[in-house]
């Protein structure tokens, strides 16, 4: 292993962080305002597919070249995810049904979809034509002129990568600055207790849920036009659940959130480039893989620290038919 | 179902007349589901320029229209019987076992590995040798979420969802590592799996009494399948195991003052869910491929949550339910020969009528567990505390899946 492959690791992190982050902020709305979201996988596969046909169809068949092509089907995706999602808004908020079997049914029905939209976007079913467009890489300045091969952990990044770092900051300040961010928190904390000071439930619940969609649909039109360069049936590769994971050991906080999600990704990134590194090299590198799936579970039986989710995430609010 | 009731003998009369109720609610409501999909899908049809009326019986002639398409059927149920009855098991003590999928992959893993170390055996013992050992990988992988949920209260779903990726992982494994093959046969790329298994410690098919293609893959595990079905009726029936899951699953709080132990009946149930996922893999590497190799069927595990809810977590209805799923996707090759509807309107439909199933049953258990409050003199105040363990009699374990985290972990510790 030599500086210069630690630097390589270090930037195919951040670009599943970059993933691993998106996901997980959708995540931390719905579950913030009180809708359990393990469809994350799912919703992401729908971005996938549908952010890889956007960054196509705007860059070429609507000749909008770049940047406006890749941004727009990234936003595409987006939207995707959100109206995918709207399933489960409607299936947990308007019908109660339980949120781990809405979440189930999500990512069930995701994978046909998928292959369903692909048919019609492509004409095949499991893959489109591989290199999509994208936006142009770029070097992060000052950090890509770091010595010793260092600098490459900096260079050819996408710019969603520093977008979704930043993201941090809206997000942040949303949730613990603004009406809206509060309300919705209390959604998830204690809907009665909202309820009764006029909030309405259903509504915050729609947007976390929705605002989840539209996170987790991004992160998968990042990952198949960016990260990928086309559309591959199961390329998510779980990547939904790993969110999940870090969503959980952040305690559903977002700053906490990129360190989990960058973390993960670094775990994802060692069996690609640091294989041969000390003590790595003794491992197979699917035990590495396992590494995200195991702190969770150690964490979440309490042998280290507290996990606390948000106390009425999971619960169907009975209150109030017309809210 | 009945568990709530079944803990106050006293209300015997008004039992009956409930189960009555409810067992038309279901049907009613799973009928209206099919309807909504039937519609729905046909929509989608009519937007292919097709007729609704051919397309549909297009499935039907595909799948049930010849013996061979039969046997594709009854194979494709198989393993979806299984792994409902593994989901349906813990959903009926109230818990959501996710983890299907993984408990799966590690069983095959195990029952790999007894087929190639012990193939010394003759076969009338290595088959049920290798068999118990998938069983015994599933109930392993499925352990681990039910220690941890008594002992530490860490929700199941979580744990499962995270043992299922581990699980991946560990497949992938065993099949670079120690049970990579040894003699692939020279001077062919072959992909990566273990070694052949002895024909030993192959299931037999059963298709050739019936005229059936081999390439159906028929075996006698499907005689399994349907036993292990009328097992767990069996056991959630008429057992003591049975009644204190669903005394667990619909009421904890009861059933803990009844001097039920909460911890070792949810491990129990977990340990035979296990089990049963343990055997999902079992006709894939045992009557079809023969080997355990990259790439292995998925999503079966997730598959068997769609069928248990279809066929309402009922192990009878659970049969039916993996038949009519099996016909659905079957139908597949005759949409594609047939009619101008892609072959990926079949997961489409599937997607539709599981969740309007879900949707509707939602519905149809609001509406009963409403009108019996009110029967039972209940007024509105009861809506509210229905929510809490006491007095969930009414509602199915069905909505306990997930209370808060922590509200069902209470009893976990208790």
């Amino acid at each position: 292993m030599t500086l210069t492959d630690f630097a390589v690791a270090i930037q195919i992190s951040l670009t599943y962080f970059t993933i691993i982050y998106l996901t997980g902020l959708g995540g931390l709305f719905s579950e913030r305002s009180g809708i359990v979201n393990i469809g994350l996988e799912g919703l992401m596969i729908i971005g996938t597919v549908t952010g890889a046909f956007g960054a196509r169809y705007f860059t070429d068949t609507l000749a909008l070249g770049q940047p406006w092509g890749p941004i727009l089907g990234l936003l595409f995706g987006a939207f995707c995810g959100m109206l995918f999602a709207s399933i489960h808004a409607i299936a947990t908020i308007s019908f109660r049904v339980d949120h781990i079997v809405s979440g189930v049914v999500i990512n069930l029905v995701a994978v046909g979809l998928a292959r369903f939209l692909s048919q019609a976007f492509f004409g095949q079913a499991t893959q489109s034509d591989p290199g999509g467009p994208h936006l142009p890489v770029l070097n992060i300045p000052l950090l890509s002129s770091l010595p010793r091969g260092l600098d490459r952990a900096f260079e050819d990044l996408s710019p969603f990568v520093i977008i979704a770092a930043l993201m941090v900051i809206p997000v942040w300040y949303s949730l613990n600055r603004l009406r809206w961010g509060l309300r919705l928190r209390s959604c998830g904390e204690n809907p009665e207790a909202a309820r009764s000071l006029g909030i309405r439930v259903s509504v915050y619940r729609y947007q976390g849920v929705l605002l989840s969609g539209a996170f987790a649909g991004a992160s998968g039109a990042f990952l198949a036009s960016d990260v990928i360069g086309n559309w591959r049936e199961g390329q998510t590769l779980g990547l939904g659940f790993i969110s999940l994971a870090a969503l959980i050991l952040s305690n559903w906080n977002p700053i906490r959130l990129m360190f989990f999600a960058w973390l993960f990704g670094f775990a994802v990134a060692i069996p690609l480039r640091l294989d041969d590194a000390p003590v790595i090299n003794l491992l197979p590198p699917q035990f590495i893989r396992m590494i995200p799936y195991v702190v969770t579970i150690v964490a979440i039986a309490g042998f280290v620290g507290k996990v606390r989710p948000p106390a009425a995430a999971g619960r169907a609010y009975e209150g109030g038919g017309s809210l | 179902m009945a568990a709530g009731t079944a803990l106050d003998p006293a209300s015997a009369a008004p039992v009956r007349s409930d189960r009555i109720e409810r067992f038309v609610g279901q049907a009613l409501a799973l009928l209206v589901s099919l309807g909504i999909a039937v519609a729905l899908g046909s929509i989608l049809i009519v937007g292919y320029g097709e007729n609704p009326l051919n397309v549909y019986a297009e499935i039907f002639r595909g799948s049930l229209g010849s013996v061979n398409g039969i046997g594709y059927v009854l194979s494709i149920a198989t393993p979806l019987i299984f792994s409902a009855l593994a989901v349906a098991v813990c959903f009926k003590g109230g818990m959501f076992n996710i983890g299907v999928e993984g408990q799966y992959l590690v069983g095959m893993v195990t029952a790999a590995w007894a087929a190639l170390s012990l193939d010394f055996l003759p076969a009338p013992l290595l088959v049920p040798a290798v068999l118990i050992a998938g069983m015994l990988g599933g109930m392993v992988w499925a352990a681990i979420p039910g220690v941890l949920k008594v002992k530490t209260g860490a929700h199941e779903v979580v744990t499962t969802i995270m043992l299922n990726g581990i699980a991946i992982s560990l497949l992938a494994w065993a099949i670079n590592f120690p049970l990579k093959f040894k003699n692939a046969p020279p001077g062919q790329n072959v992909d990566l799996r273990t070694d052949l298994f002895s024909d030993q410690a192959r299931v037999g098919d059963i298709g050739q009494y019936f005229d059936i293609t081999p390439g159906a893959h028929l075996s006698w595990l499907l005689f399994v399948a349907i036993a292990a079905a009328i097992l767990v009726w069996f056991l959630l029936r008429r057992t003591r195991l049975g009644y204190e899951a669903r005394a667990v699953g619909s009421a904890p709080g009861s059933a803990r003052a009844g001097g039920v132990s909460i911890g070792a009946t949810q491990i129990r149930l977990f340990l035979i869910s296990g089990a049963l996922a343990g055997m999902v893999g079992m006709p894939q590497i045992l009557a079809d491929k023969g080997y355990l190799g990259a790439a292995y069927i998925t999503q079966l595990g997730f598959t068997g949550i769609a069928v248990a809810f279809l066929g309402q977590n009922n192990p009878i209805g659970i049969i039916f339910a993996a038949i009519l799923w099996g016909i659905l996707s079957r139908g597949e090759v005759a949409l594609q020969i047939g009619t101008d509807v892609p072959r990926e309107f079949i997961i489409i439909l599937q997607g539709i009528l599981i969740l309007s199933v879900v949707i509707t049953y939602q519905i149809a258990k609001r509406r009963l567990a409403a009108r019996q409050l009110q029967r039972a003199g209940a007024a509105g105040a009861l809506e509210d505390s229905a929510a809490l363990d006491e007095s969930a009699g009414p509602r199915g374990p069905e909505d306990k899946g997930l209370e808060a985290f922590r509200a069902s972990d209470a009893g976990g510790s208790g």
